[in-house]
């Protein structure tokens, strides 16, 4: 490793473990991050990247305590030398959750925050903070209310409140996870020209493609908290697994090729010849308020049998506004919504929830039983299903999860990824006839997503599987029906290889093409139908 | 679920006082005024409370939420306990006085014949706690409405409370709403699975127990969350120096009137009430006669 | 800094936030089952979220579960719109004060003794804060003894009780199962 004093920040054989661990966390970390420079950090869920950001900006050993050993030097000093106070004016660190980052009420306070703690005299702190929102393009929000923005403006907001400080270096935690990709990617420029201003850029990120489109200077690959590769990005793509991380899907086929096709078979077949209706929404309008805009605005579709739908659309676009009616958890303000034929404003949710089961995004929202197998009968006994049957459930869709071994942990307990399956297999226990999920992705790893999405949709017992996310390619590998809303309109319905041949239109409606679709269009003459990278390897062989 | 603070700028004689000079008097007010039993002081406070209420500019529409609140206290307090029962004015009411409505009266239907012994003094008593809880009330009450959701924490720091104490007042202010929506969809999760809190077969124990599945993963949730929060705030230098409080104070002349008023009246109502011995429960004559004819 | 008792009466970065997202729940809870339909019993609502400033208390030390009852207090009335009413806020403050105070003697969360402990001290904490807040109501209202207790004691001692003793040990192993997995030391 290149080891010189003008380095920003230099990791020299660190090892962590928390005190409540019995392994460490990272181990033997060491390379270096000069002036300037963009440096992207990959590596699975668990596998250390907070734990070494939290060594890099002081929080340890200051507030989370372990054993140390190795050494950081910022700016050729050794941060364990350092106060807290010192160490956070020359790093700042941008958290992976805005909203749980945000301090202040109004975006003043907020950026403000920095230098009202370090006490610098108001008649200071109004001009940089000014500063610092003219020099990010958001000068105009200055006197709105932190809460009620949006997720890219409260990312904004929360970097004017890092960038305030003046640090040297800026860490970032996963900063794109609840983007939407037009969202990303002006997110990402932020981050480049601010490297090429002289910062050095930290990025954590489990969407390694997208972070290469801003071309980082250095990429390191971290694996069971040990730096696996560290050099430019082109090494990259040629050593790491890429059934782990996603890369570039032109990648994929070429080392694809020589392994075995992967094996997906989905039950669900949508049947075009006579469709069967199960759920209708007929001129649906909502307003949240009566003095607030539409949400939805006349929307109009229907959902068969054997539909597999994903729904796409940017933030705020009413994705998830539109779904919650599905199960009448919101009623239209104008126009009908039909379950099986009944309108949804004569039955209760408990009612519709018999033939919807609907998973939110947030696993920490729900879950709250001693055991797991409490958790996953709460569903099943609401809706007044016999104990033999609420047994007969809950083993199914502990099954499907693959988590049998922990029906009696607290489901508490458990790491987020677990959690979230658990908060799956709880609507899957209801046998619900149709599956909704919000974002069932977002914030979990690659290969974790994949495998359990695999699962879902080779598992019989749905009629129709609906999910929003915001990941393109997500959509077109397990979808076989693709809905985008815009400004709370429906703005595209049908198969995936008609809804997104418009490269141009798609970017009015905020996605952007990835190069799945990119590489899915170029073969579809031949495939007939779109696959993820592996399976177009051997399609291309 | 909607949360939204009862504060709105009115233009008013209020919004130009500065907070803690409101503060002092407010507090000063609650002292003085609970100093006295007599109705000629008790007057006197109140319609110090009247004008001071009416600077607020607030609206009965507004208000009238605050105000169902502090009836249900006072009927409690003052028909019930005073008035019926005739417990209440226990320690300030001498025993005995003169019985107003000896004859009693029977409740039709059920033929219950009530007597009770109400005198002159407890219903000049009830008096008496009316205005003085009335006082009181119109200047507490008045607080959600007239004092603006960002300055409470450089207020009460204003007020002589450490930094750390008056900055929690402020953050949670800051996560109300974020919890509100927090809350408003684990709701709705769990409706999602079937769960009907307004369906609750049995007793008390199983009424509460039924809200189990929304406060566990609320609070648990929130308590998650909370060490990010923590680590924003020390990731920004919290607590390592006295704190600059951006929203920004400032007496004018005439909040330095109003405290040297509300000073006058704490000092003024101490010494008349303990230096000489006045304000105590005190009745007209013409009261007694005028019941007792 | 590598000191890890857990000392009662700290109050640092973190002993903030808790205080902070304590009462910020507190109030948001008893807000929205203010509108819920649950029996109440004379003047005083009943309020499962009482369990709030109890449980912040034992998990979090005296001080957060004080000032999670007493500001978690202020801000649901000013939400309400109901005003400001100190005494009562005080009383709240000391129901998550008192069974702060055993607050480092538990350290397994799961545990029949720590959840009878805990059970134990939300009893003493709903007395003396009810208590505190009753008394004062003697003083300012000039009502008599028998009197406060019975319209102002009783009744919010009695529900604050059954919602505490009920909900607080769920609580409890619900953070036990938390704990392990996060957290700052
Ligand atoms: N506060 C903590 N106390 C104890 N163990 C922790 C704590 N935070 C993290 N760990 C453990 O340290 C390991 C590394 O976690 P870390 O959060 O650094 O991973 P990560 O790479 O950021 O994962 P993700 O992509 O899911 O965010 C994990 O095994 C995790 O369980
Ligand atoms: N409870 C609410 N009260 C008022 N407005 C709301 C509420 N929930 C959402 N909105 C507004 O409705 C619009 C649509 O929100 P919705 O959550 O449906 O968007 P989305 O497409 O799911 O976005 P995202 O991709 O960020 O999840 C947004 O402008 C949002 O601010
Ligand atoms: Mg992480
Ligand atoms: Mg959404």
């Amino acid at each position: 490793m290149p080891k010189t004093n003008a380095a920003a920040l230099v990791f020299d054989d660190l090892s962590f473990q928390y005190n409540t661990r019995s392994e460490p966390a990272i181990q033997h970390i060491s390379f270096s991050v000069q002036p300037g420079e963009l440096l992207l950090i990959a590596g699975s869920s668990g596998c250390g990247k907070t734990t070494l950001m939290r060594c890099a900006n002081g929080l340890i050993p200051n507030a989370y305590h372990g054993k140390i050993s190795g050494d950081i030097k910022l700016f050729g000093r050794s941060v364990f030398e350092m106060q807290m106070a010192e160490i956070s004016q020359a790093v700042g660190t941008l958290l992976q959750d805005p909203e749980r980052q945000i301090l202040g009420s109004y975006v003043l306070n907020e950026v403000g925050f920095g230098l009202e703690s370090l006490g610098i005299p108001r008649n200071e702190i109004i001009p940089r903070v000014d500063e610092t929102l003219e020099h990010l393009g958001i000068l105009h929000m200055r006197d709105r209310e932190t809460f009620g923005t949006s997720g890219g403006e409260k990312q904004k907001i929360a970097l004017a409140g890092v960038l305030v400080m003046k640090p040297k270096i800026l860490l970032l935690d996963e900063p794109l996870s609840s983007l939407d990709p037009a969202s990303a990617h002006e997110a990402l420029q932020t981050f480049r020209q601010l490297a090429d201003e002289g910062l050095s850029v930290v990025i954590v990120e489990h969407r390694v493609e997208d972070v290469l489109t801003i071309h980082p200077d250095t990429v390191v690959y971290i694996d069971e908290g040990q730096v696996t590769y560290c050099g430019d990005s082109k090494g990259l793509m040629a050593i790491v697994d890429y059934r782990r991380i996603k890369l570039p899907a032109d990648i994929v086929v070429e080392r694809a090729r020589n392994a075995p096709a992967p094996q997906f078979y989905p039950v669900l077949k949508p049947n075009y010849k006579n469709p069967e209706t199960l759920l209708s929404f007929e001129g649906v309008h909502f307003q949240y308020n009566e003095d607030s805009p539409e949400v939805l605005d006349d929307i109009n579709f229907e959902i068969h049998k054997g539909d597999v739908i994903a729904v796409l659309g940017h933030n705020g676009s009413g994705k998830t506004t539109m779904v919650k009616h599905a199960l009448g958890l919101l009623k239209p303000t104008q126009g009908h919504v039909l379950l099986e034929g009944l309108d949804t404003q004569k039955m209760t949710v408990a009612e519709a929830a018999h033939t919807v089961g609907y998973v939110f995004q947030s696993p920490t929202q729900m879950l709250f039983a001693p055991t797991v197998k409490e958790e996953l009968a709460f569903g099943p006994k609401n809706l007044g299903f016999s104990p033999e049957e609420i047994d007969k459930n809950v083993t199914w869709a502990i099954e499907t999860v693959h988590l049998n071994e922990e029906l009696d942990t607290p489901p508490l307990a458990l790491s987020f990824g677990q959690q979230k399956r658990i908060s799956i297999a709880a609507i899957l226990s209801m046998r619900s006839r149709i599956l909704m999920m919000d974002e069932p992705t977002a914030g979990q790893d690659y290969w974790n997503y994949q495998a359990f999405m695999d699962a879902i949709l080779q598992m019989p017992g749905f009629d129709s599987v609906i999910f929003i996310t915001h990941d393109l390619d997500l959509a077109l590998i397990y979808a076989n029906r693709i809905l985008i809303l815009y400004g709370g309109k429906i703005v595209a319905d049908g198969r995936p290889q008609d809804v997104l041949q418009d490269e141009l239109q798609l970017k009015k409606f905020r996605i952007l093409p990835t190069s799945l679709l990119k590489l899915n269009m170029q073969y579809l003459p031949k495939t007939g139908s779109f696959y993820r990278a592996e399976t177009i390897a051997h399609f291309i062989g | 679920m909607l949360v939204t603070w009862r504060y709105k700028y009115r233009n008013s004689i209020m919004d130009r006082i500065d907070p803690r000079a409101r503060w002092i008097f407010s507090c000063a007010f609650l002292i003085s005024c609970t100093m006295f039993w007599d109705a000629r002081f008790l007057i006197f406070f109140f319609i110090i409370a009247v004008v001071w209420y009416t600077f607020g500019r607030t609206k009965w529409k507004e208000t009238r939420r605050g105000w169902l609140l502090v009836s249900v206290m006072l009927f409690s307090m003052i028909v019930i306990n005073t008035l019926i029962t005739g417990g209440g004015a226990g320690g300030v009411v001498p025993p005995g006085g003169h019985e107003v409505w000896t004859q009693g009266f029977t409740i039709p239907w059920v033929n219950w014949h009530i007597h009770f012994g109400l005198t002159a003094e407890r219903l000049w008593f009830a008096i008496c706690q009316l205005l003085r809880l009335g006082g009181i009330s119109a200047i507490f009450v008045l607080i959600p409405y007239t004092m603006d959701s960002r300055s409470y924490g450089a207020t009460f720091h204003g007020l002589g409370m450490p930094d750390r104490f008056a900055y929690t007042m402020e953050l949670s202010f800051r996560f109300i709403p974020t919890l509100a929506q927090d809350s408003a969809a684990t709701l709705d999760a769990q409706k999602a699975r079937g769960y009907e809190i307004e369906k609750v077969k049995g007793g008390l124990f199983r009424k509460i127990l039924r809200i189990a599945p929304l406060i566990v993963p609320i609070t648990m949730n929130s308590i998650v969350a909370s060490e990010d929060v923590a680590n924003a705030m020390d990731l920004r230098c919290f607590g390592q120096y006295k704190r600059t409080w951006l929203f920004e104070l400032k007496f004018h002349w005439w909040d330095i009137i109003l405290i040297i008023f509300s000073a006058l009246m704490l000092i003024g109502s101490a010494v008349a009430a303990y230096g000489f011995k006045m304000g105590n429960f005190w009745i007209p004559e013409s009261f007694i006669n005028m019941l007792i004819g | 800094m590598s000191e890890k008792k857990k000392s009662l009466f700290k109050f640092g970065t973190r002993e903030v936030v808790y205080s902070a997202i304590g009462a910020a729940l507190y109030a948001v809870l008893t807000y929205a089952t203010n509108f819920m339909q649950l029996p109440g019993s004379g003047n005083v609502a009943m309020r499962p979220a009482v369990v709030i400033p109890m449980f912040f208390g034992i998990a979090f030390g005296p001080i957060v579960g004080f000032i999670t009852g007493f500001i978690g207090n202020i801000l649901s009335d000013l939400l309400s719109g109901w005003g400001f009413w100190f005494w009562w806020d005080l009383g709240n403050g000391i129901m998550g004060l008192i069974p702060g105070l055993i607050a480092v003697a538990i350290i397994d969360y799961k545990a029949i003794k720590s959840l009878l402990l805990g059970e134990f001290f939300v009893i003493l904490g709903a007395a003396g804060g009810m208590g505190v807040a009753a008394i004062s109501e003697m003083w300012v209202s000039g009502a008599d003894m028998t009197a406060v207790i019975y319209y102002n004691f009783l009744p919010a001692f009695l529900t604050n009780i059954a919602n505490g003793l009920i909900l607080l040990p769920i609580l409890m192993v619900a953070y036990a199962a938390v704990a392990q997995r996060s957290g700052r030391q």
